[in-house]
């Protein structure tokens, strides 16, 4: 088995920020992604096998933040151990993970281990969401910057939150015609509570840019607005949306429907808490933060011991936040391996907190604005699907819950919720809600879905072949994972 | 139906793929399902119970629901996989079936 001190799940901004501090600090950390590279999603890097001569970067800002995290993050790659291409599928007493290797996995010992998975898309069901062609931004922005396809030609981009404005004017500059943004939160509350944006300003330009562009290009703002559904004959072919009031309950006599090919929906982020509750760290539910997250301290560890948090995964607060909470977790975990006195750690921690806070609360009113509202929970028809993979209707999702299964856990047993491939990933936020507001409970009430490993798909064969314990043959897999 | 960007595709190297026994071509370096996507192919499955079509939805790894059988093996991910010459792809009906690689 491999040992290592200092082990982080998670390339994105929050990891790949806390390699950082904790390669300046001289230690020596290992980085585990899923993906081919570094950049996690935000600053998703287009696969190298392409040979292609670069193109325009499509949004400014955040492609030259990535770049500049990168720059940092190569400037000491030299000690950091970066395995690409691994998933941990599972993790096991004293922060033993169970690695994906190509057909084949491994177990690494962590001494010190940061989760950092991200976040995912929050998209609750609606008539017409599984229909092809229905797909979140944040796939319609893979697909742009990364895979040289375009998603549509006539698209909509729905949901709330300032990462539609940033997809649709990715969509518009590639060449697809945005035919609107759909933002569920009115201009009118936007002007009510805008002022306390003003508590970053560079990121309130940043995001009066993107509306600018937007205008420029002629594509219209539908505000106060919601996607009440979708339809077509086997893939998507017309949307509905309906002006609602501020419990985003559509009226009914106010509603429009577009002709479309493609529809990308989202209404903010979910943290990813899998590999949390493998390590056995305490969650606790957070309306702002996107749902259940691990409880950390002030920096970042978790109730379990040695086991730390941060970014998206710890609490969705997008990738400026992710990098300073990278930062002060490298920092803590340095600390606590001795590379860094108290002295080097308070020096080195003081700014990155100042940062932070300005931060939250510039987040802390965007929140508030893109809060998840009831009128989301009550889209759905009797035969409306809620949970994808089991085909689950709304119908029988509610017969489970008026015979008295009141919690997720219990309504899984009884209707199979949850119980297919995505593990509840995609159903458990939107029927955790649901369940909520059925039966009067309060959100911080509930319980997630238990997880169990393997938490990616594995084969049975893939199971029966783990990597030799020779250490050598380890060690030549590194040497080729580095290269 | 949709539009390649010809600046990113001009100097890759072309894939040839299977798809249900037609072939389709692809990018080095793309997903399946983008490959798919591009030659207008979104409907990547039938689901078991409603025998509903499904595509691309999360485009991360994270919803399954563009699972397909690919070089034999099924419940894949489109949206995860690479494209390779040859590569034998195939519209997943139901849980799918293991078949013979190409």
């Amino acid at each position: 088995m491999m040992r290592r001190d200092a082990v982080i799940i998670g390339a994105g901004p929050a990891g790949m920020s806390a390699a950082i501090a904790m390669a300046e600090a001289g230690l020596k950390p290992t980085v585990i992604d899923e993906n081919a590279q570094t950049g996690g999603q935000i600053y998703r890097q287009r696969p190298s096998t392409r040979n292609h001569r670069a193109a325009p970067s499509h949004n400014g800002v955040v492609a030259d933040r990535g770049a500049d995290l990168r720059r940092r993050f190569d400037a000491v790659s030299d000690r950091i151990e970066l395995l690409c291409n691994r998933q941990v599928w599972g993790i096991f007493e004293s922060n033993r993970l169970a690695v994906t290797a190509p057909h084949r996995w491994q177990m690494i010992e962590a001494e010190h281990l940061l989760l950092a998975p991200g976040a995912y898309e929050y998209v609750p069901p609606f008539p017409g969401w599984t229909l092809p062609g229905v797909l979140t931004p944040g796939a319609a922005q893979i697909m742009t910057k990364t895979q040289a396809v375009l998603p549509g030609q006539r698209v909509l981009v729905a949901g709330t939150g300032p990462f539609l404005l940033v997809v649709a004017a990715a969509l518009h500059e590639a060449g697809v015609n945005v035919l609107g943004v759909v933002e569920a939160v009115s201009r009118a509350e936007l002007l009510r509570c805008g002022w306390r944006l003003f508590a970053d300003l560079g990121l309130l330009r940043e995001g009066g840019g993107y509306l600018r562009k937007l205008r420029r290009a002629g594509i219209p703002i539908y505000d106060g607005r919601i996607i009440v559904g979708a339809s077509g004959d086997g893939e998507v072919s017309h949307v509905k949306f309906a002006a609602c009031d501020r419990s985003w309950r559509p009226k009914k006599n106010r509603s429009q429907v577009i002709e479309v090919d493609t529809l990308c929906v989202g209404y903010g982020f979910v943290p990813r808490t899998e590999l949390a509750q493998l390590a056995g760290c305490q969650l606790r539910w957070s309306n702002e933060l996107g749902g259940w997250i691990p409880l950390i301290d002030a920096g970042q560890q978790t109730t379990v011991r040695g086991v730390w948090a941060a970014g998206d995964g710890a609490g969705v607060a997008g990738a400026l936040v992710a990098q300073e909470e990278g930062t002060l977790a490298g920092l803590a975990m340095a600390r606590q391996l001795g590379a860094i006195d108290d002295d080097c750690f308070e020096a080195r921690r003081r700014p990155v907190v100042r940062r932070l806070a300005r931060l939250r609360r510039f987040r802390a009113a965007l929140d508030s604005l893109s809060r998840i509202r009831v009128g989301l929970d009550e889209l759905c028809t009797d035969e409306t699907i809620v949970c994808r993979c089991e085909e689950l209707t709304q119908t029988e999702i509610d017969k489970g819950i008026d015979a008295g299964n009141n919690d997720l856990r219990s309504l899984k047993v009884a209707t199979r919720l949850g119980m297919g491939p995505c593990q509840g990933r995609m159903c458990a936020p939107a029927m955790a809600r649901h369940l909520a507001w059925r039966t009067g409970q309060a959100m911080d009430q509930s319980t997630p879905l238990q997880v169990r490993p393997p938490i990616v798909p594995l084969t049975l064969g893939d199971l029966a072949e783990p990597v030799s314990m020779d250490l050598p043959v380890q060690e030549q897999m590194l040497r080729e994972t580095i290269a | 139906m949709t539009i390649n960007h010809s600046e990113i595709t001009s100097s890759a190297r072309r894939v040839l793929i299977h798809v249900d026994g037609k072939p389709i071509e692809a990018w080095e370096g793309q997903t399946v399902a983008a490959a798919l996507w591009s030659a207008g192919r979104r409907q990547l499955r039938r689901t078991s119970r409603f025998e509903q079509p499904r595509g691309l939805f999360c485009g991360m790894g994270v919803c399954f629901d563009c699972l397909m059988q690919i070089n034999g093996r099924p419940n894949v991910q489109a949206c995860r996989i690479e494209v390779e010459d040859a590569m034998d792809v195939r519209t997943q009906q139901g849980p799918g079936t293991w078949g013979e690689a190409s």
